[in-house]
């Protein structure tokens, strides 16, 4: 993939200073494809899909209202009981927290600037981070009300098929 | 677990007397291609075992019969079982090892695992050897490699770098704290600062709170001089029963008092709890409280908990007055700025006056029972972030402290010229007078993995 005569130029350009003639430095390129299942947890990136909102609740530890894990677990991490499946009403949700980076990693998917949200909802008792996929000036902010957005046409059955935008 | 149950607030125990008896380092960079890993590793320990103890190293390998290896990341040095071939190229087989993973508090765990070992007797001589090898892929690969450690069905696509993860609890700070925004800056200002008389330093600087709070922003509002530099080097510490520690060396360092928590790998998991109380605090402290989400996005119960059971074994009430140096995990600013909170130097919500008052300066005016010098080797964010060095890193400089040597692994001409740097001109003196006790913080993630270790003068 780099010619082996490319390499002590490549070197230099990737460490950023004078590579001494006698050291060798070979690059070392990688492809590689994971099948990772969802397992118990398909059901809630299946339901992004139809423009659902998956979260799970313990009856046993989690009380008569609310208290919804989102995003969902299988199992209750107090009893180790199977959780109910239940879908959210996104109404009345709102920013928690906000950062939009600058410098994503190599395996960033969106376009930048993309906010990192996390969530506020009503009867969820977790801070589900998602992103804002819509703002205008001066937006995101802490307490902004916003609503679910789903990927439905050409989903990517990942957390990205879930975003967030202005209510209004 | 929200509730407590008796087990799980014992307090721990050793089951015998425990030491350090010797600390090495390299100079960290962001790219070092000029050795491999397990040459860094060795250089590390050579240092701890030559320079500290004085040994002929075939020696020192008689008294060996356990070692614990730290690194965060099979990704960044390509290569499973790095430990195994570590083990191998410093002579030590076929003696039993281990390799530890908790994140960034890789180094912590190790030192803590290796101080199990010799506790409970099976072992009385364990080196512990870190490092991190983050320069094989470009800076980018490198944060997404970092960032594969957060929920890979959650949060890991969304983010993809830890100072965007960083970005919401430091919002959230802001919003619910309301302290200075310079504040958050002068953190930077002071590990940058120390940074500049250390021979190992990645990043030392003298910078004004403008230059700070104008550079580039990563994850806003984090900018890039308040973040920590990404590393390769190495770090050792040799850990020893009283027996051999008194044998190897005059000045051995004791553990007084550690501890370790954790807390959910996704900081959307963190459900409300009421506050885990330290020694030094009381529920009057926090009746306002309710207002406020625990621990929510403005505390670290890992760190919390950490801090509950190492004060606890140490006897520490007033941390303040009890110790005399610090060690945390400044990965970010705001992460330090919670971390002062979380181990009690100021209730939750007041960490900024621990900066404001001086307290965390050497150079304060202060009376040193009312002061903590907090990060005097330059932190992560002055000095070196190679993630499974780390926390070996901070009790390494620690130990120096503790032993009054500061200088001599500081100040001395031959570690500035070993590394090719010039030794600043206005170059001062950071050991702390009398030095007695010390604690490290090492941390993971956004506080998925914490430990703290105190330790103490043991002759």
């Amino acid at each position: 993939m780099i010619p082996s005569d490319g390499a002590v130029k490549l070197a230099k350009e990737w460490f950023k200073k004078e590579i001494p003639a006698d050291l060798l430095v070979r690059f070392n390129p990688r492809e590689i494809v994971h099948a990772h299942s969802y397992g118990g947890l398909s059901k809630f990136f299946k339901g992004l899909t139809e423009g659902a909102l998956l979260g799970t609740k313990c009856w046993n530890c989690g009380g008569p209202e609310g208290n919804i894990w989102l995003p969902p677990r299988v199992h209750c991490p107090t009893c180790w009981r199977e959780m109910t499946w239940m879908t959210i009403d996104p109404t009345g949700a709102e920013i928690y927290s906000h950062s939009t980076t600058n410098l994503p990693g190599a395996g960033f998917k969106g376009t930048v600037p993309c906010p990192l949200i996390s969530l506020k909802i009503p009867k969820v008792w977790t801070w589900p981070m998602s992103y804002l996929s819509k703002f205008a000036e001066d937006e995101p902010y802490i307490g902004m009300p916003v609503k679910p957005v789903f990927r439905k046409k050409i989903p990517t059955y990942t957390i990205l098929d879930l975003a967030w935008v202005p209510i209004d | 677990m929200i509730t407590f149950g008796k087990g799980n607030l014992r307090v721990p125990k050793l089951s015998r007397d425990v030491y350090i008896v010797a600390a090495g380092m390299t100079d960290f960079r962001k790219f070092y291609p000029e050795k491999q890993t397990v040459e860094l590793c060795l250089e590390a320990i050579r240092m701890a075992v030559v320079d500290g103890l004085g040994m002929e190293p075939k020696k020192f390998k008689e008294e060996v019969n356990f070692a614990e290896h730290s690194q965060f990341a099979d990704h960044f040095g390509d290569q499973l079982l790095a430990a195994a071939k570590n083990h191998d190229y410093l002579g030590f087989d076929p003696i039993g090892n281990c390799e530890v993973k908790t994140g960034g508090a890789t180094g912590g765990t190790a030192v803590l695992e290796a101080i199990k070992d010799v506790a409970s007797g099976y072992a009385s001589c364990v080196p512990v050897i870190g490092w991190e090898r983050m320069d094989e892929v470009n800076t980018r690969q490198g944060i997404d490699y970092i960032a594969s450690a957060a929920c890979k069905d959650f949060e890991y696509p969304l983010g993809n770098g830890y100072t965007t993860y960083y970005g919401l609890p430091m919002q959230r700070y802001l919003h619910e704290n309301k302290p200075l925004r310079e504040t958050l800056a002068k953190i930077a200002q002071k590990n940058h600062h120390y940074a500049r008389f250390s021979p190992y330093s990645q990043s030392p600087g003298d910078y004004t709170i403008e230059q700070i709070l104008k550079s580039n922003v990563v994850s806003d509002p984090l900018t890039f001089l308040e973040c920590c530099v990404m590393s390769t080097g190495a770090a050792s510490v040799i850990v020893a029963d009283k027996e051999t520690a008194f044998r190897l060396t005059d000045k051995p360092v004791r553990v007084l008092g550690m501890g370790a928590g954790s807390h959910t790998l996704r900081t959307a998991d963190r459900i409300n709890m009421p506050i885990l109380l330290l020694p030094n605090e009381t529920p009057e402290m926090y009746k306002d409280w309710i207002k406020k989400d625990w621990p929510g996005f403005i505390s670290f119960l890992a760190a919390r908990f950490a801090a509950w059971q190492a004060y606890h074994m140490a006897g520490i009430h007033n941390p303040i007055r009890e110790l005399d140096l610090l060690e945390t995990h400044d990965a970010f600013t705001v992460s330090d700025i919670i971390t002062y909170e979380d181990i009690g130097l100021r209730p939750y919500g007041r960490g900024a006056e621990f900066i404001e008052s001086g307290e965390a300066y050497l150079e304060s005016d202060l009376p040193p029972e009312r002061k903590l010098p907090t990060n005097l080797s330059g932190g992560l964010i002055g000095t070196m972030h190679s993630v499974g060095a780390t926390g070996i890193f901070q009790v390494a400089e620690i130990f120096w402290q503790i032993r009054n040597e500061w200088e001599k692994f500081h100040a001395d001409e031959k570690y500035w010229k070993k590394y090719g740097k010039t030794k600043p001109e206005d170059f001062k003196s950071l050991q702390v007078p009398d030095a007695t006790r010390g604690m490290a913080i090492s941390h993971a993630g956004t506080g998925s993995h914490v430990t703290a270790l105190i330790l103490e003068r043991g002759w």
